[in-house]
């Protein structure tokens, strides 16, 4: 059925004196009114309006996923935000540097390439894998330990608990079947997981660089995987010692900046404090705490290099399980005291 | 027949060591819109925290939607959509993904959740600004933004916490009746803590209002409205001998100038206010019953627990 686009006027009857107020529809009411034969035949333009905007409720009846789907959903928002949209917006910076260590850190590899395929044996013994480089890579102090690793860390720890504080984006996870194990824990494995995408992943393909340039055979990776272990839980033991203290000094803070700067604060002053010591006594003994020292030195126990150290190694584990128990006792500790109505 | 219980307690307690928060609750809140109403440290926050089941009561017993709040609160949560007071969004996140990743966290597949981040962002009124991240929303969209999060699920009861706080006058419209279209149309409850007793008497059908951790009043805003209930008179001349003539007959007055409440005691108070009015020579110009506001209701609720309060906004600060 169409609608007629014209209706008569309703307000023939309209009287005007002068306290009418004056609008325009009584100026047009008048003019139309003003002769009464005129009255039939006055119409006005009437048309269906259009609706722009309908507020319409809609229900949904799916299913909802288990819990280790939820806690799933956590790690991917964090780590896919680094590389693309839609997740955690990482900074510009951290993107950045997360692709330059991860390309700085594929050095050895591209050694290892270049050397193989010139077939140059110093130098492709200087650069291939063997228990000295593989610690290097994980572990060695310049430039991995002092200008990638811990400013990654730092990068990927600042914001990480302590911008939910800021925004009271708490109250997201805990307002909905997230409990604060499951919050802390998937915040934590994020960071600790990207520490070892870079760390570990370039360890990986170190391993296999070689593996493939050098057609190496089962007897040489039998002979060699017990010391990539060996490296390969280094690089677990450091990324996650770098993980729990940046995310405990995250979890105390409303910034980025402190634990960030706090981060790179504990491990290099640390360090120095310890190499002073150390240059004066001839005394390793304060290196125990220094947590990357302490990973150091069980690392070298792991791959059975000279260790660089003069007190027992077990002091050095006992630091690392120290520091990481203290660490994520001061996240629990904090993380449960995050608020859901009110940060 | 009884209306469908959402959120039930019973003697419901809560204390932070030695302090008292929420003292033996017996809250029932029926199907619908009901306001959560109390001063700053009425035991509001805790009371929530306590429904959703974040807190363990010291003692006492609740359910919210038929799950037991000290042992549900997962199962709770799922089933509720919580809308925080404050910003409580990453502002460097576009309105969408940040109502997805709000899906996905209640248990969503990914493009599920994608889609409904839509219908739900439509619905509060940000369809166009869905792709802007959240830091360029102006305070209105921010909290549309947050009601999406909670609404993306489709939850049986929404917790709205201040929903219309900080807004301006066309926001906070378009926040009420979104709300009241969700209890509507949706048929879904919502329970709302608020400062704002005119968006709660617009909104709810029922409140609850606690005071010291306790349950000062509950109910129907109506039912709750006729222990107030007041005819209001406009007099002429004798003003002041026509009050004392209403108060020696028992009746109780409350006067401004020219105008007075009489507390409504039954029909004969119509005629009463007459007689005194005829005894004194006085003129009655204009007689009504007077229906009480919200914030009338709880002069009285808090006169009646021994308070002195001259407004709700004195209440509402928690000042006494």
């Amino acid at each position: 059925m169409t609608e007629e686009p014209f209706e008569p006027v309703k307000e023939k009857e309209a009287s005007f004196d002068a306290k009418t107020p004056v609008t325009g529809q009584t100026k047009m009411q008048a003019a139309w009114s003003a002769n009464p034969d005129d009255d039939s035949g006055a119409q006005i333009a009437s048309a269906p309006q259009g609706q722009i905007f309908e507020q319409v409720y809609q229900p949904w009846n799916g299913e909802l996923n288990p819990r280790w789907m939820r806690n799933w959903t956590i790690l991917r928002h964090h780590i896919l935000g680094i590389f693309k949209k839609g997740h955690r917006p990482w900074n510009l910076v951290t993107k950045l540097f997360v692709f330059f260590v991860i390309i700085a850190s594929l050095t050895d590899v591209a050694m290892v390439v270049l050397f193989g395929v010139l077939g140059d044996s110093y130098f492709y013994d200087l650069w291939g894998v063997n228990r000295n480089n593989l610690y290097g890579h994980v572990l060695g102090f310049f430039p991995r330990n002092i200008l990638y690793y811990p400013i990654l860390a730092a990068l990927l720890v600042g914001g990480i608990i302590s911008e939910d504080r800021t925004h009271g984006t708490s109250a997201i996870y805990f307002s909905r079947p997230i409990n604060r194990f499951d919050y802390a824990s998937m915040k934590f494995l994020s960071v600790a997981m990207l520490l070892l995408l870079v760390i570990n992943g370039t360890l990986i393909l170190y391993y296999l660089s070689e593996i493939l340039v050098k057609g190496r055979g089962w007897a040489w990776i039998i002979d060699t995987f017990p010391m990539f272990l060996g490296a390969f839980l280094s690089g677990i033991i450091l990324s996650f010692t770098y993980t729990s203290i940046g995310l405990s000094l995250s979890s105390i803070s409303r910034g980025k900046f402190f634990p960030a700067i706090g981060l790179i604060a504990i491990l290099m002053g640390t360090k120095a404090v310890a190499s002073i010591i150390d240059r004066l006594f001839e005394n390793s003994i304060l290196y125990v705490i220094s947590p990357f020292d302490s990973v150091c030195h069980i690392s070298q126990e792991l791959l059975g290099i000279e260790s660089t150290y003069n007190h027992p190694w077990a002091w050095s584990l006992a630091s690392v399980v120290l520091v990481n128990g203290l660490a994520l006792y001061l996240l629990a500790n904090r993380v449960s005291s995050m608020e859901v109505t009110r940060e | 027949m009884d209306r469908e219980l959402i959120i039930e307690s019973s003697a419901l307690t809560k204390m932070y060591g030695p302090h008292l928060a929420l003292d033996s609750l017996d809250i029932r809140i029926e199907k619908g819109a009901t306001g959560l109403l109390g001063p700053n440290g009425a035991g509001k926050s805790t009371f929530l925290k306590t429904i959703l089941g974040l807190i363990q009561v010291t003692s006492g017993e609740g359910s919210v939607l038929g799950y037991d709040i000290r042992t549900q609160g997962e199962q709770i949560r799922q089933r509720i959509g919580y809308m925080p007071e404050y910003d409580a969004l990453n502002p460097n996140m576009e309105a969408i993904y940040q109502v997805k990743y709000c899906g996905e966290l209640i248990g969503m597949n990914p493009n599920v959740a994608l889609q409904r981040a839509h219908q739900a962002l439509e619905y509060v009124g940000l369809g166009e600004q869905r792709y802007r991240e959240v830091s360029t929303f102006s305070t209105g969209m921010k909290q549309a933004t947050k009601l999406a999060c909670a609404l993306i699920h489709d939850p049986e009861l929404i917790i709205a916490d201040e929903p219309s706080n900080g807004l301006d006058a066309k926001s906070r419209e378009f926040m009420l009746n979104t709300l009241n279209i969700t209890v509507q149309s949706g048929e879904r409850s919502v329970l709302m803590a608020s400062h704002l007793m005119e968006d709660v008497e617009r909104l709810c059908d029922n409140i609850v209002l606690l005071h010291k951790g306790r349950l000062a009043a509950q109910g129907k805003i109506e039912d709750l409205k006729a222990i107030d209930k007041e005819v209001e008179i406009h007099v002429w001349g004798a003003a002041s001998k026509m009050e004392e003539s209403l108060k020696d007959s028992g009746l109780k007055v409350r006067r401004e100038g020219r105008v007075m409440r009489i507390g409504h005691t039954g029909d004969e108070t119509y005629s009463q206010i007459l007689k005194s009015a005829a005894e004194v020579g006085s003129q009655v110009r204009k007689m009504h019953d007077y229906e009480a506001s919200l914030e009338d209701l709880f002069l009285v609720i808090m006169e009646r627990l021994g308070h002195d309060v001259k407004s709700s906004d004195e209440l509402l600060e928690g000042s006494i």
